[in-house]
């Protein structure tokens, strides 16, 4: 069955971490909405672009970061970028992820180790995982400049 | 005579965004001698270049960041490291000075904190 494995401190750690990715990396700060469980089980959220991060370690799950193509475009127009391909989009989602999970790390300690990014287009149904989960993944929904993306987080806690 | 940095990320987006900081001036006095892509890339660069400075990545394909500062500290102990990762914990930060970094940053970093912490480097 199913189950609830984080607290509520938890999911805000992720919350907070992308209200600051935003407001550091753009100077706009991300608002970001209640996380909700997926009642699926499965992420079905992915967007143009998600880049995805395992977890492993005293967890395992993943963290994955989805966004449309104008949202990330807009993200590398910040930094400074003039080149807009595929592979510069799946660039910053993945670092986008890979940012969030690091942030993540202070809380959760050495224990949550992450993997390097994965960038996967597109709306598929679920994530690349060859793992079953005992936990319920969580969406977080966040809005930026009026582009609407999603951070999806999974973690079973290792007993 | 500018001093050489070399760049170290994953992510071509942050390599390019720390180059742009010593090409358009804010980073005045470096010079981008190398960029890499991993760990294994930026061992074989460091070799060849001999980077005054570097700027570090931790999680990376092939070697990772803590591997590579490692291996730099031991073949160029006169080259100083900046990490700049988003593993901010602080054992993570501890280990990674005790393997031979100079300096931590953490992301999601201000160009302005990236400026500050490679300047107190070249000092």
């Amino acid at each position: 069955m199913l189950h609830r494995d984080l607290k509520a401190e938890d999911i805000e750690v992720f919350s907070q971490a992308l209200v600051e990715y935003f407001q550091v990396t753009t100077g706009e700060a991300a608002l970001v909405r209640s996380a909700y469980l997926l009642d699926s089980g499965e992420p079905a959220l992915w967007n143009d672009f998600n880049g995805l991060i395992n977890v492993t370690g005293g967890y395992r799950g993943s963290v994955c970061f989805s966004a449309p193509r104008e949202m990330l475009s807009h993200v590398l127009l910040l930094a400074g970028e003039q080149v807009f391909t595929d592979e510069r989009h799946s660039d910053i989602v993945g670092e986008i992820a890979n940012t969030l999970s690091g942030r993540a790390r202070r809380h959760f300690g050495e224990g949550l180790e992450i993997s390097v990014p994965i960038a996967f287009p597109g709306r598929v149904a679920t994530a690349p995982s060859a793992e079953t989960f005992t936990s319920l993944p969580f969406a977080i929904p966040l809005a930026w400049y009026g582009y609407q993306a999603d951070l999806v987080v999974r973690l079973d806690r290792r007993s | 005579m500018p001093r050489q940095l070399m760049i170290v990320d994953d992510s071509m987006i942050v390599r390019n965004r720390i180059a742009r900081l010593c090409s358009d001036g804010r980073l005045a006095g470096l010079a981008i001698v190398a960029l890499a892509g991993d760990g294994a890339q930026a061992l074989e660069l460091a070799r060849a270049k001999r980077p005054d400075l570097v700027t570090m990545d931790l999680t990376m394909p092939h070697m990772d960041g803590e591997a590579c500062i490692e291996a730099i500290a031991a073949e160029l102990p006169d080259t100083r490291i900046l990490v700049v990762s988003a593993l901010s914990d602080k054992a993570t930060a501890l280990r990674a000075l005790l393997k031979g970094a100079h300096g931590f940053l953490h992301k999601p970093f201000k160009d302005e904190d990236l400026v500050c912490a490679l300047t107190e480097l070249m000092d």
